[in-house]
């Protein structure tokens, strides 16, 4: 069995046919990606790539920010104190605890 | 001399203009536009399929491109250079998709190499011949390809194969012989 198609007096192909897959600057372009990959082209290069790692960086900023000041506000020595305050002096209401703790009317 | 010879002066002018794309690749438009056309036939020829051939002959140009600062002048048309990158990248195609080679070939091309095997040039013996050349392997059939049905000159067979000029030559006599075994047994000789 033959191990190949013989075309016998073939036709060539037309000029037109040729022609449709002609294109230098698709071969230029797929050169350049291949000898400058991406991380060794500036970023202003390509706008929308560009476009999106400024936006990207922009609301990684702006949550940082406001995390931070949350955080802040949150552990601030002012307010924890007051707070404190609030939890630990709180008045006794227990009309027993006189009469129980009598020295401590006295005020001795 | 044939379409795939040229002149000293034509190397020569060639060759600056291959040295001036090494150093900047938008030079290499001016092969590319010189070449394109050669080129895509010879796809062609191997393949039969246009997209194909397309697709082919872009990416010889990309890998052409890509390897051009390695390239040295041995005396051969770039094409032959351009020519070697294109028959690896068909023959790596026909790895990939498992398709059957093409191989296209004029009748009268088949009358000469009858005729330099001294048998009679007939319908019988051009079938017998086809049948012969359809066992021989794809190295072979390259080999033949070039030089009978494209009629190349053994130096510029050499630089598309990898091979030099001598055994080229060496090469193909063998395949010949091969074949006027092949012919000779069929033919009940």
């Amino acid at each position: 069995m033959s191990n190949y198609k013989f075309n016998i007096d073939p036709k060539e192909p037309r000029e037109d046919q040729i022609e449709r897959h002609k294109d230098f600057g698709k071969v230029m372009q797929n050169y350049q990606r291949m000898t400058n990959p991406l991380y060794k082209t500036p970023l202003y290069r390509y706008r929308k790539l560009f476009l999106i790692v400024f936006l990207v960086l922009f609301v990684a900023w702006l949550v940082a920010e406001f995390g931070e000041n949350e955080n802040e506000k949150k552990n601030s020595p002012v307010d924890s104190a007051q707070q404190l305050k609030k939890d630990s002096v709180k008045p006794i209401k227990d009309s027993n605890f006189n009469k129980q703790n009598p020295q401590l009317k006295s005020g001795k | 001399m044939n379409e795939h010879h040229k002149s000293e002066d034509d190397l020569r002018k060639e060759l600056a203009i291959v040295e001036a794309a090494k150093s900047d690749p938008g030079k290499f438009g001016v092969l590319y536009e010189k070449y394109y056309r050669v080129v895509f036939v010879f796809v062609f020829r191997r393949t039969g399929d246009e997209e194909q051939s397309g697709d082919i002959v872009a990416n010889t140009f990309l890998k052409a491109m890509l390897a051009l600062p390695k390239y040295t002048f041995k005396g051969v048309p770039f094409s032959a250079w351009l020519f070697r990158i294109a028959a690896n990248e068909i023959n790596m195609f026909f790895r990939k998709t498992n398709r059957e080679r093409v191989v296209s070939l004029d009748k009268s091309d088949l009358g000469a190499m009858i005729a330099e095997s001294g048998e009679s040039d007939n319908a019988d013996t051009q079938k017998i011949l086809l049948k012969a050349l359809g066992t021989l392997s794809p190295d072979e059939m390259q080999m033949i390809e070039l030089r009978f049905f494209e009629k190349r000159a053994f130096i510029e067979i050499g630089e598309i194969i990898g091979i030099t000029e001598n055994n080229a030559k060496v090469r193909t006599y063998r395949i010949l012989e091969k074949l006027k075994v092949l012919l000779t047994k069929a033919g009940g000789r």
